[in-house]
């Protein structure tokens, strides 16, 4: 039964109160552990669609008659349009309409970033478009930007109220400590760099509009393009078969959607509007810098008495100030919490969720912290965390589920190997393991939909009207409801990606794909399966296949339907885990290895192993990424952005990419809908830099307290323990 | 644009070869030209002795025995796999700087302006030594191996040594080589050496330019070492590093080349 229920919803660490209409769960979960197809290995339903070139991309769209575009950006991070004449564009071979400031609210004479639209043409080519791009006679008149995130709190040029949360007495906790650390550490940006750009196509049909976007949020671009529009929603038609990555970046619609709605409009003509690589590297959005000044207090015996911070976001213009306080928060028992986050607004591009923000930048700074204590009071870093687990959700709320420790000693093989690692160790080549321990959320939430139908030929095809952002979700659907159904999983097709066929799903953003949709595809599978057993029983078929008992059915089909039940009240869906990395360091070049990560994490129920460690992978790459090679560079005195081509921003290449062991706990969250299954999608970043960081501590002493952890700063950290260790002996005994 | 296939490197237009430094070039704006001149059927490609030529490709030189290992292990550190097997050894040498200014078109110094954006600016990766007036860092692995190998140069109007193909831009004149318009490399020739060896640092494990590349060889009881990623051109090392001449971000360089050749020295017994 329907009910309307006021409930906090969560998305990307962010709660927001929301009425929700939900249905009842009353499926019972299926039992721990793999099933017939639920938990086992499945190869991407469409592994072999996107191998072949046969999946259609947003990037592969050619529609008859469409039209490229080209956007004049701004190339100051703070400029004011002085004159523009759109007229020589226009008057350009192939070109059939331009717009300017004003034109549509996405274009703008005041920039306050680099990369901020102000002009757009299109044209038959997308050569023909960039020439006449060029022929636009524009004048900037130059303002001085704001780039220093201190400075714009010290300003008070804030995105939102900085945050305080605090839980105990700080002051007393750190009055209690035998021991207290204090570091500052800053992380930098890093892009996401989808393989396909950021681009739509739109075409008006009819009364409507239909939108062809690579997006992970159908529903969201569906009502954000109405809205803008003007449009009743159902006259808004928003596709996304297949795309080619998003990481967070993919949640809105931008500037290129309503300015290929705009030429649309004006040209009867579907126009595509598509970033190239060099304005993906500068306004697809990106994961913002951050400082964070850190605190630990802790007794002698490692019990944490004080956590302190303040955080610093770099924000950029626009976006959010994400909860990069998070981890140290959330993440152990100690008492006594206090911590102060700014979301600095500066004259940057505007920041966008990327792969858990704010936990991927708090994790490294907490982390490391905490093995900077531990060296402290020499403890095992792992003992530390230990004694500081919590299975009491120190904020409130109880935890639906929570399995760290036994994530802990799944860790203790790899962990153990650091005794052997460090005896690789040669006179320039130190060797080392450190950890880190995850949180994040994950359990994603209400509403969701479903729709299956049933043919007489015992095949079933789900109907959902949300999105694959490459992850595998459109496998994991299909093993749901062919578990469920008792079917192969071969007999069953999902459909997805398209509004205007198939009811809503969640936004594929913060872990929430399959928590989210699967109930509803389980629920669904379930209203056709009892709907098949009537039929069984009328048949005398009790106990027969489903393709037995549809046999007769010709053209009749079972359709069913089936929506995502409401979280469990009054409790925090969480997910956990821990990883360990083995890294070598080169002492005299700065050169850092990472020779092996060993991932252990619990999600909840597992769907599809395969697609899981994959998953894993994905994430550890990204995050090696993020800890060694990759930034985006802003000339300090301009702040504009000098990193826009691939070769000077560094992505890992396979080159760099370890040995990494993945391992799930696999345990159904009891609390957590009829699957028991949350999302990992970020949870495998996470942990990664911290791990990285930590490791080569214990290879080398050297604190480093910066990502990227570039040669630069690798050496930096070894001559400073080098100064730190000639100090210790060099001082007076007992001092 | 039109290309045409080139019998005679008289005709007016830029040459291109494998297309992996040009091509870039042209989209970001860089190089303007209405004619493309594909110059791979008359630029020779043969490997010999000694004696290499100027269109043989980086994928050939990395999996040829018989060139001395300081060329081979440039060839195979430098790009990535389908990079070398369209780069040539010629465009190699002549591989404009990854300075992100100059790419990014500003007007630098050698753009002919009359600022150096990366000394005041950001010049992590940029060059140690000769850098007052430009702070350019030469990309090539190759040309510093060559360097140290002392090779010449054979082009379509004279002989050079490798070293006089480089110079260090000026006030005066802008350019970072002495290639005359139309003058293209035929051939490169360098004598045997006993002992040789390549290394490289840079900000992953490939397809990085080189922050630091360390070319050295031994030959009759001298040794020679040549530096890439250091200057604005290939740079021969004389003395040690304390002559380097960093910038605020940079220093790190000087200790990073200093323990490669450390190293490379190591390696070659010298």
């Amino acid at each position: 039964m329907a009910r309307l229920i006021r409930t906090e919803k969560e998305v990307e660490g962010r709660y927001e109160e929301v009425w929700l209409v939900v249905e009842e769960d009353s499926l019972d979960q299926w039992p721990a552990g793999p099933l017939e197809v639920v938990g086992r290995d499945a190869v991407r339903a469409d592994g072999r669609e996107r191998a072949t070139g046969q999946a259609v991309y947003t990037a592969d769209l050619a529609k008859p008659g469409m039209l490229h575009t080209a956007v004049l950006r701004s190339p100051h991070p703070r400029a004011r349009v002085a004159s523009i004449d759109l007229a020589p564009a226009l008057a350009m071979p192939g070109v059939h309409a331009a717009i300017g400031p004003g034109d549509i609210e996405q274009l703008t004479a005041d920039c306050s970033f680099q990369g901020e639209a102000v002009a757009a043409v299109c044209a038959d080519t997308p050569a023909h478009a960039r020439a006449a791009l060029r022929a636009i006679a524009c004048e900037f008149e130059v303002l001085e930007p704001l780039l220093d995130p201190d400075e714009a709190v010290r300003r008070g040029s804030l995105l939102g109220e900085p945050r305080e949360r605090s839980r105990g007495d700080y002051e007393r906790g750190l009055a209690e400590a035998d021991v207290v650390v204090e570091a500052e550490f800053r992380t930098q940006v890093v892009l996401h760099n989808s393989m396909e750009t950021h681009q739509a196509v739109v075409e008006w049909i009819g009364e409507g509009v239909e939108v062809h976007i690579s997006t992970q949020y159908i529903w969201g671009i569906r009502d954000a393009v109405a809205e803008r529009l003007g449009l009743p929603a159902d006259k808004v038609r928003v596709v996304c078969h297949y795309m080619g990555g998003g990481f967070g970046s993919k949640n809105g619609p931008d500037d290129y959607t309503f300015i290929a709605a705009e030429l649309a409009r004006r040209t009867h003509r579907p126009v595509k509007c598509a970033l190239t690589r060099r304005e993906e590297n500068i306004v697809a959005g990106n994961r913002n810098a951050t400082i964070q000044r850190l605190t630990v207090g802790a007794r002698s015996d490692g019990t944490l008495t004080a956590l302190g911070g303040e955080f610093v976001n770099a924000v950029g213009w626009d976006g959010w100030s994400s909860g990069t306080e998070g981890p140290m928060q959330m993440l152990y028992a100690c008492p006594n919490v206090k911590t102060t986050t700014y979301g600095a607004k500066l004259n940057l591009p505007p920041m966008k969720a990327f792969r858990a923000p704010g936990f991927v930048e708090g994790t490294f700074g907490l982390e490391a912290l905490l093995d900077e204590l531990a060296a402290k009071l020499d403890l095992d870093p792992l003992e530390l965390r230990r004694r500081n687990h919590t299975d009491d959700a120190p904020e409130g709320n109880a935890y639906s589920g929570k399995n760290l420790l036994e994530c802990y000693r799944r860790a203790e093989p790899h962990w153990e190997r650091r005794h052997e690692v460090r005896a690789r160790s040669t006179e320039t080549v130190k060797r080392g393991v450190g950890m880190a321990s995850q949180i994040w959320y994950g359990g994603g939430g209400p509403p969701s939909y479903a729709w299956i139908r049933v043919g007489s030929d015992g095949r079933a095809t789900v109907v959902t009207a949300m999105q694959d952002i490459g992850t595998g979700t459109r496998t994991a659907m299909a093993q749901i409801a062919a578990e469920e159904l008792g079917i192969p999983l071969e007999h069953v097709t999902v459909t997805l990606g398209d509004s205007d066929r198939g009811p809503y799903a969640t936004l594929s953003a913060g872990s929430s794909t399959t928590p989210s949709v699967g109930p509803a595809v389980r629920a669904a599978a379930a209203d056709a399966r009892e709907q098949i057993e009537e039929i069984a029983e009328q048949r005398g078929l009790k106990g027969a296949s489903v393709a037995e008992i549809v046999d007769v059915l010709e053209d009749a089909q079972i359709l069913g339907k089936g929506a995502r039940g409401p979280n469990p009240t009054g409790m925090q869906v969480l997910t956990f885990g821990v990883q360990v990395a083995e890294v070598a360091v080169d002492i005299e070049t700065g050169e850092v290895w990472v020779d092996r990560i060993a991932a252990v994490h619990d999600v909840g129920r597992v769907i599809n192993p395969l697609g899981a460690s994959s998953q894993i992978e994905g994430g550890i790459i990204q995050g090696i990424g993020h800890t060694l090679s990759e930034e985006r560079l802003h000339d300090p005195a301009t702040g504009r952005l000098l990193t826009t081509t691939l070769d000077a921003y560094k992505l890992p290449t396979i080159a760099d990419v370890p040995e990494i062991v993945s391992e799930l706990i696999d345990e159904p969250d009891l609390h957590l809908t009829n699957l028991g299954a949350k999302g990992l999608g970020e949870p495998p970043i996470i942990p990664t830099a911290a791990a990285i960081a930590n490791a080569i501590r214990d290879a080398t002493g050297a604190n480093v307290r910066q990502l990227p952890i570039s040669r630069e700063e690798m050496l930096r950290a070894l001559r400073e323990a080098e100064a730190r260790q000639k100090e210790k002996v060099g001082a007076p005994a007992g001092v | 644009m039109e290309l045409r296939r080139a019998f005679d490197t008289t005709i007016d237009g830029l040459p291109v070869h494998g297309g992996t430094e040009v091509v870039p070039l042209l989209r970001a704006g860089l190089l303007q030209a209405d004619t493309l001149v594909d110059i791979r059927g008359v630029v020779p490609r043969e490997i010999g002795s000694g004696r290499i030529g100027a269109g043989a490709t980086l994928a050939q030189l990395e999996c040829d025995p018989g060139i001395p290992d300081v060329l081979r292990e440039a060839c195979r550190l430098a790009a990535s796999p389908q990079l070398r097997n369209m780069g040539s050894l010629a465009g190699n040498l002549l591989q404009s700087t990854r300075c992100w200014y100059w790419r990014l078109n500003w007007p630098c110094r050698l753009h002919g302006g009359d600022e150096c954006f990366a000394r005041d600016g950001e010049h992590r990766e940029h060059a140690i030594f000769a850098n007052d007036f430009c702070a350019s860092a030469h990309p090539s692995d190759v040309a510093a191996a060559l360097l140290a190998l002392d090779a010449t140069l054979r082009t379509t109007t004279r002989e050079l040594a490798l070293a006089d193909l480089y110079r260090v831009p000026t006030e005066d004149d802008r350019r970072t080589t002495t290639l005359e318009a139309g003058e293209v490399i035929l051939e490169v020739t360098f004598d045997d050496c006993e002992r040789s060896v390549y290394l490289k640092a840079m900000e992953r494990k490939r397809w990085a330019f080189p922050l630091v590349g360390v070319a050295a060889i031994r030959r009759e009881g001298e040794t020679r070492v040549a530096l890439a990623g250091v200057a604005p051109i290939p740079w021969l090392l004389e003395g040690d590093l304390d002559s380097a001449s960093p910038l605020p971000r940079n220093a790190y360089k000087v200790d990073v080349a200093r323990a490669l050749v450390k190293r490379a020295r190591a390696t070659i017994g010298a």
